[in-house]
């Protein structure tokens, strides 16, 4: 098994509903290797996305820690992270989380413009273009690149939103729930893209789903429930 | 205007500075991530939901807008009156009121060796009683209180704007003015119709002002017969309709050139203002060493009559001002509706829509550029001071002398006794303050000094008794700004001055700028304007709270894109600023709205007013109230960056209530839930 790219050591994360303490993960450690498809299965409330968030640095667990490509994700600066989630991770979500006034193109060059100062955009958006029309086409949305989300359904939402995490070349993929909110076929097709960039171009994949037959797909699966791992990583 | 701009000290270091903040911001905003840009202009202008910040931008527009005309014009009131009432008087006035200063010229000689003192004079002033027997039969003589005031005219004309405010001396000015513009109307000829109407007004008017030049003893009646003919001939081939040959108007040319210019050469001096010319009709006293001419306010030998004024005005400038107002809007919602209907600009309804809205739009603009502006001429009723005295007219002046003593001059019987004295008419005086104008009668200084009792007194052995006196010593400083040192070193002259003279005795001597002395007046129309603009900045704090609201709420809506933009990695601050920017640009546009439309508004004000008068026959502006000619302006650079920067500060300060949320909103909570 080749160098882990992400590790979650005791990872823990309490809620507050007033002053009683909700705890939804109890010191889950897991790790993830450089190229493996990794799937988190769970029922709803099990944590899922609370672990997801914390493994893709959107959130901060309450104890235990995150290491990323063997830095101490937590022990960083917060500007160090949301470097990292703009240039190393992609993320994919249940619900698209496509912004609705900018259309498919701009949605999926929206990395590219976080990081590029106003003054270089001229220059650096033909290039970022190029990288987003190529993605897009991948993905079968050449012909969409103009549109609004709106304008899209729900499968093409979801590619424009793979399109998003991809385009800028991420080294780990995070996908919470992406065939949650799709029919079966195109569930499965999303599901393909997935597996073809984890095969072809050995992007390294952890996604969290409640359906066994999406899981069944990926390399590895570990099992989640009420914030317990089931199964050691 | 452009002339005061200009003049204004800082103001290339302003703009110097002002242009490399503005480019240090745009260097700092544009080193920023362009998400910002994008996402904020999206929110501003993409959708229907773009109308929020348009409404948003309007109550900043007008209040803007409001600040702007209503600051420029009361502004312009206090500067109006201000250089009406300084014109009037002088920079400082020593006033000794009506017992008198003793040795006034000794005294004012050791005013001017004070720092900072320029020139002086001595004035006297008593109240008077004056009777004028109108030049029209029928009329009964009119008899007024006024003020005599004796000044010695060539110091007087160094005090302030005497000169200026003169009859004569405005008359050659308003000639040269009517020549220059005669000759432009001319030069237009052949023209429409209501060219010609404007060459007919002119010329009359002109030959009018040439006629009260030749009555006012400017010019003798051949001389303006002789220069005038041919500018007559062309009003005859006016009123026939027949085109101007190029030759009488060459010729009127030089009719009106040569006596324009011997008008400018004989104005008169300073020095003979008051002088009566021999030979003047009314003239009594030809070969009178002293002069007994008199200047009286326009108010004081005239009387207000209706009386109907013809005005040139640029015809089409309100149309112009309109149809640019039209334009602009119908532009932002051509935008507005162009970027919100974007889903539908395949249609090909849509499609012929579109341009058919923007082809209107460019009409109008170039409908507003292109409109004929043309000079019109109009007719308006006002109340204005008739002269009911001609120059070389008499008026009986009447005043009881006071003496050194407190004494009144009596007559057998202790009636006080009343001195009388015929004086010639030789000018009028109009400051537009209306105070002097309608009390002020300026005689000669000796002349003044007899008929207040201020004159040197006599013993019955022939020793003087007492001295002659004056009841003010006008003061002109160098540095107006530093009026106030100068008082303080005039009143330590006068300490010293009654040390080393104490047969000056006790006397109560005021030292006062004038603007101290009219403090009363000047304070409230200062107190007037800064009233009004406290109430119209209080509308702002509306704005700010509507502006605080609405990014809040925006913050709020797009909570889920804030998510997106922290989970793609933006910063916090970052996220935030985007909802300053927001902010920022809804008081930008409010301010660019506002500011443009109030400087045009600004520049077109006697044109509208005169337009809203003749077209809805609403009087907004009563001159006989005002007593101003023209609506006052005085647009202060420095108030219009100041309420610029205001609005800008005061709508981003504002929009932090959605960037803070924005700012401290966690991803993770945005994200969650659908």
């Amino acid at each position: 098994m080749s160098k882990p790219i992400l590790e979650g050591r005791g990872l823990s994360k309490d809620y507050w509903m007033g002053p009683s303490r909700l705890r939804v993960l109890h010191g889950v450690s897991l790790s993830v290797a450089q190229g493996e498809f990794l799937c988190v299965l769970g029922p709803s409330g099990s944590g899922k996305s609370t672990l997801l968030h914390l493994l893709g640095l959107l959130d901060r667990p309450t104890e235990g820690g995150v290491v990323f490509e063997g830095e101490d994700a937590f022990a960083k600066p917060k500007r160090w992270r949301d470097r990292m989630r703009n240039e190393a991770i992609g993320f994919v979500f249940q619900f698209y989380y496509l912004m609705p006034d900018l259309s498919v193109m701009e949605n999926t060059l929206l990395p590219a413009m976080i990081c590029t100062p106003a003054l270089a955009w001229p220059v650096a958006r033909r290039r970022h273009r190029q990288r987003a029309l190529q993605v897009l086409g991948d993905l079968g949305l050449a012909q969409r690149v103009h549109h609004l989300p709106q304008e899209l359904s729900g499968g093409e939402r979801q590619r424009a939103a793979l399109a998003r995490a991809l385009v800028h070349e991420p080294r780990l993929l995070f996908a919470d729930e992406p065939t949650g909110n799709l029919d079966t076929a195109t569930g499965a097709e999303i599901m393909r893209v997935l597996a073809r960039l984890n095969k072809r171009d050995g992007l390294t994949v952890v996604m969290v789903t409640h359906d066994e037959r999406v899981a069944a797909q990926a390399d590895r699966l570990l099992r989640l429930r009420d914030g317990r791992l089931l199964h050691g990583a | 205007m452009p002339n005061e701009w200009l003049a204004w000290p800082w103001l290339i270091p302003a703009i110097a500075g002002g242009g490399l903040a503005a480019l240090a911001l745009l260097a700092a905003v544009l080193r920023t991530p362009v998400y910002k840009h994008i996402v904020c202009l999206k929110y501003l202008f993409c959708g229907w939901k773009a109308v929020v910040p348009m409404v948003t931008a309007l109550p900043a527009a007008i209040g803007v807008f409001l600040l702007i005309l209503v600051f420029a014009i009361m502004n312009g009131f206090a500067y109006d009156t201000r250089e009406m009432t300084r014109g009037t008087l002088a920079d400082i006035i020593v006033d000794a009121h009506m017992e008198g200063l003793p040795y006034y010229d000794e005294f004012a000689r050791r005013i001017e060796n004070v720092e900072g003192v320029q020139a002086t004079t001595p004035i006297i002033q008593t109240y008077a009683v004056i009777r004028v027997k109108p030049r029209y039969t029928g009329i009964r003589p009119i008899v007024r209180p006024c003020v005599v005031l004796g000044i010695r005219p060539a110091e007087k004309a160094k005090m302030g704007r005497f000169q200026e405010y003169l009859g004569r001396e405005r008359l050659v000015k308003q000639i040269q003015e009517q020549t220059d513009a005669v000759l432009e109307a001319l030069r237009a000829s052949p023209g429409p119709a209501s060219t010609r109407e404007v060459q007919t007004y002119l010329i009359l008017d002109i030959l009018e002002a040439i006629d009260k030049a030749r009555e006012a003893g400017l010019c003798s009646f051949e001389e303006c017969a002789l220069a005038v003919q041919p500018t007559v001939k062309c009003l005859e081939l006016l009123r026939k309709g027949a085109s101007l040959p190029g030759d009488a108007i060459r010729e009127a040319a030089r009719g009106l050139r040569s006596l324009r210019d011997s008008l400018n050469e004989r104005r008169v001096a300073p020095e003979e203002v008051l002088t009566v010319q021999a030979g003047r009709r009314g003239d009594r006293r030809q070969g009178a060493k002293e002069p007994s001419g008199c200047i009286g306010g326009i108010g004081v030998i005239g009387t207000p009559m209706p009386h109907a004024v013809s005005e040139i005005v640029q015809a089409g400038a309100g149309w112009r001002v309109l149809l640019a107002f039209v334009a602009a809007l119908a532009l932002v919602v051509f935008l507005f509706v162009w970027q919100a209907g974007r889903r539908h600009r395949g249609r090909r309804l849509w499609r012929l829509a579109t341009w058919a809205w923007a082809g209107a739009v460019l009409a109008l603009a170039l409908e507003a550029t292109f409109i004929p502006v043309v000079p019109s001429r109009t007719e308006r009723q006002e109340v204005i001071d008739f002269p009911l005295v001609d120059y070389g007219g008499d008026l009986v002046v009447s005043t009881i002398p006071v003496r050194a003593s407190g004494a009144l001059d009596v007559e057998a019987g202790g009636i006080p006794k009343v001195s009388s004295r015929v004086l010639t008419l030789v000018d009028t005086f109009k400051s537009g303050y209306w105070e002097a104008d309608s009390t002020n009668v300026y005689v000669d200084f000796a002349t003044a000094q007899q008929m207040a009792g201020m004159d040197a007194q006599v013993a019955s052995d022939g020793r003087p008794a007492a001295p002659a006196r004056a009841s003010q010593i006008q003061v002109k400083v160098k540095d107006p700004a530093r009026a106030a040192e100068t008082v303080r070193g005039i009143e330590e002259a006068w300490q010293t001055f009654v040390r080393e003279r104490p047969e000056v005795g006790p006397l109560h001597l005021t030292v006062n700028t004038w603007e101290t002395q009219q403090r009363m007046i000047l304070t409230v129309v200062e107190v007037e304007k800064y009233i009004t603009a406290l109430m119209l900045g209080a509308m702002f704090v509306g704005f700010g709270v509507l502006i605080g609201l609405i990014s809040y709420v925006m913050a709020y809506i797009k909570s889920r894109d804030v998510g997106i933009l922290k989970a793609l990695g933006a910063h916090d601050a970052g996220v935030g600023s985007l909802f300053l920017g927001y902010g920022f640009i809804i008081g930008a546009i409010g301010t660019a709205l506002g500011l443009s439309s109030a400087l045009l508004m600004l520049h077109y004000l006697d044109a509208i007013e005169l337009w809203v008068n003749s077209t809805l026959h609403i009087n907004v502006f009563p001159r006989e109230m005002y007593y101003f000619d023209h609506i006052p302006q005085h647009l202060s650079a420095e108030w219009c960056v100041a309420v610029a920067l205001g609005v800008l500060a005061l709508s981003t300060l504002a929009s932090m209530a959605g960037g803070l949320l924005a700012a401290l909103k966690q991803p993770v909570e945005a994200l969650r839930y659908e």
